[in-house]
């Protein structure tokens, strides 16, 4: 078995009584897609904003690539996340004066230097050669998420976090997605954390974790 | 990249970037004219003040027997180094005399003097001193004297020996006697009232002192006195000496007049030189507190509309920080935006502020002024300042997104 990219021990997220994630042990090794499912509020999101370094537990340990994300500064945070992580949100989150290439060079300029013809060839590889031009509101929603799955990869990141990618995509450029995403990861060999509450999604990944109301109440590995 | 996302920021939101550029372009505006028109209103002022009254007295040196001053050595006061500092002069002999008209009798101070003396100095523009230079406030009823035997006499005294315009004094000193054709009766609110002024020359004869004057009063432009003008120069290092010498406090000009008028003490009179510098120094702390309370309104209204584009621009924020983006990388974008916006906000402040400053020295001062070269980097620079102040609150708000707040699907 590979070995753990991510350890977590006792982690909880609290907002005030609110107990947003009880104590979870996990361990996902290197390499593994792990989709999260479970219901609005059970949780999911405050997992993947810890483990993306976007927001610190209460108590518990976190344990990343490594590194102990409790111990980071804010800008030691900062540093994990462009260095270490890549993003897919469901609002996509494109800046919406920034052109397609414009919003992927962005991520390289929080990293290290922006290169255009990376950038390009990120675009390309999802698909979007022909929209490098096109800001956001130019562009579909499939189209938008490939903007953010390039955004999200161009960097090279270790892992790679969706939050609902699909959610507010159709069938259609929901499968579009998830086959562009299973090709990178075969070709990158990043680990996956996705977060949804979509069934069909999840059996995209090699495991899924149940969590309802902030506890994970069940874990099924799929068959590949 | 960095430029890239200035320039599409810019044009993304012109309205936001054109309040911010306006807050600090009106900020710059107004520290340009007020900086601007500074100087010269002190430079006015103190020529107004110059009319209040001469602030430098020179005496003959106790050391060197307390007699007289020569009167040749006279014009040697505008060759010294402040000699452009120096807007008049007059020489003044005393004597003691007894002044008759009529039947009235009564002794008195006999003044000899120089009332509008053109003076021709070799090397120099011909100048006109005397007391209608350096004393405009005398009010003289008539005419000042014109010939070697005209004089003007103090109210005070015309009033006791009953005399006025055109009458004539005989004035009775180590026994000689002049008769004056009094032409103007003169009023000075002060001991001048007591006096007969009389051309130096004529008096110089009465009192047998041919070329000798008591004392000369200097008119001089001068800065207003700060705690290195107040030192003493015997105490000081050969750089001070020099660096107090080379700046116009009114101490430095007598010294200069001093060392050309030999035999001589020169004198500050306080009470004017004070008074001055005192005004002079309110009047720079009131233009430079109006030009901090201009650039404080600006860098207020820059945070306003910063506050609100920021309050707008909070996903974008989010967004950046999400990708990785750090405090350092946060703050280089806004500041950055701010700093461009402020360049040009700078620029087009100091054309607004040096017309502006035109305008109000026309109006005010009847004079046109150039803008002296500092002026310019004064007015990016208070534009930087306006905007660096004005970004602190809002880039603090920014630094202070948090993502997972912003981006919560």
């Amino acid at each position: 078995m590979a070995p753990a990219i991510i350890e977590t021990n006792g982690l909880t997220r609290s907002y005030g009584d609110i107990c947003a994630l009880k104590p979870l042990d996990l361990q996902v090794p290197e390499g593994e897609w792990l989709s999260v499912m479970g219901h609005s509020g059970s949780g999911k999101s405050t997992f993947m904003n810890l483990v993306g370094g976007l927001d610190r537990p209460t108590a518990g340990s976190l344990k990343v690539g490594g590194e102990d994300l409790l111990m980071l500064s804010e800008d030691g945070l900062a540093r994990f996340r462009r260095e270490f992580v890549g993003i897919i949100f469901q609002q996509h989150h494109l800046v919406p004066y920034l052109t397609a290439v414009e919003n992927v060079m962005l991520a390289q300029y929080f990293h290290s230097v922006p290169d255009e013809a990376e950038a390009r060839s990120a675009l390309e590889r999802v698909g979007l050669g022909h929209r490098l031009k096109n800001r956001p509101g130019e562009l579909s929603g499939g189209e938008q998420q490939r903007v953010c799955i390039a955004r999200a990869i161009i960097n090279s990141p270790k892992l790679l976090l969706g939050d609902e990618p699909t959610g507010n995509l159709d069938h259609k450029s929901t499968v579009m997605v998830m086959e562009l995403l299973k090709e990178l990861r075969a070709e990158e060999r990043f680990t996956v954390i996705m977060v949804t509450h979509n069934q069909e999604v999840a059996t995209w990944g090699d495991r899924t974790i149940y969590l309802d109301d902030g506890v994970l109440v069940r874990e099924e590995r799929m068959r590949s | 990249m960095l430029f890239r996302i200035l320039k599409n920021s810019f044009l993304k939101r012109p309205k936001s970037v054109f309040l911010v550029f306006l807050s600090i372009a009106m900020g710059a505006a107004v520290a340009t004219a007020f900086l601007g028109i500074a100087g010269e209103v002190s430079h006015k002022m103190a020529l107004e003040l110059r009319s209040y009254g001469a602030n430098i007295l020179l005496e003959p040196s106790a050391v060197e027997g307390g007699g007289f001053l020569r009167e040749e050595d006279l014009p040697n006061i505008k060759t010294v180094f402040w000699k452009y500092n120096i807007t008049g002069f007059t020489p003044y002999l005393f004597g003691v005399a007894e002044f008759s008209a009529g039947d009235k009798k009564e002794r008195g101070v006999v003044s000899g003097t120089w009332f509008n003396k053109e003076l021709a100095v070799p090397g120099e523009e011909t100048t006109v001193q005397g007391i209608k230079v350096i004393a405009p406030w005398w009010d003289v009823q008539g005419d000042w004297p014109a010939a070697a035997d005209e004089a003007i006499v103090g109210a005070a005294l015309a009033r006791r020996l009953k005399i006025g315009v055109g009458s004539e004094v005989a004035t009775t000193a180590r026994g000689r006697t002049q008769r004056f054709r009094v032409s103007g009766i003169v009023t000075t609110g002060g001991y001048e009232e007591e006096q007969l002024f009389a051309p130096l020359v004529t008096v110089q004869e009465l009192l047998q002192q041919q070329g000798k004057v008591s004392r000369v009063l200097v008119s001089a432009l001068t800065v207003p006195m700060d705690d290195f003008g107040k030192k003493d120069p015997a105490t000081m290092s050969k750089d001070e000496y020099e660096k107090w010498y080379c700046t116009a406090y009114v101490t430095a000009v007598a010294k200069n007049v001093e060392e050309v008028m030999a035999g001589s003490r020169a004198k500050p009179i306080w009470q004017i030189a004070s008074a001055e510098g005192a005004l002079l120094n309110k009047l720079n702390s009131v233009m430079l507190f109006l030009t901090i309370l201009a650039l404080g309104a600006s860098a207020t209204a820059v945070s306003t509309s910063l506050m609100a584009s920021m309050a707008e621009r909070s996903p974008e924020i989010a967004l950046m920080k999400a990708v990785g983006a750090d405090r350092f990388q946060i703050s280089a974008i806004f500041i950055g935006e701010t700093l461009i916006i402020s360049v040009a906000g700078g620029v087009v402040g100091y054309l607004l502020g040096d017309q502006l400053a035109e305008i109000i020295s026309r109006t005010v001062f009847n004079s046109t002024i150039s803008s002296p070269l500092w002026l310019f980097p004064t007015a990016i620079i208070s534009a930087f300042v306006v905007a660096i102040a004005g970004s602190v609150a809002p880039l603090r708000r920014a630094l202070l997104v948090e993502p997972v707040r912003v981006l919560k699907g």
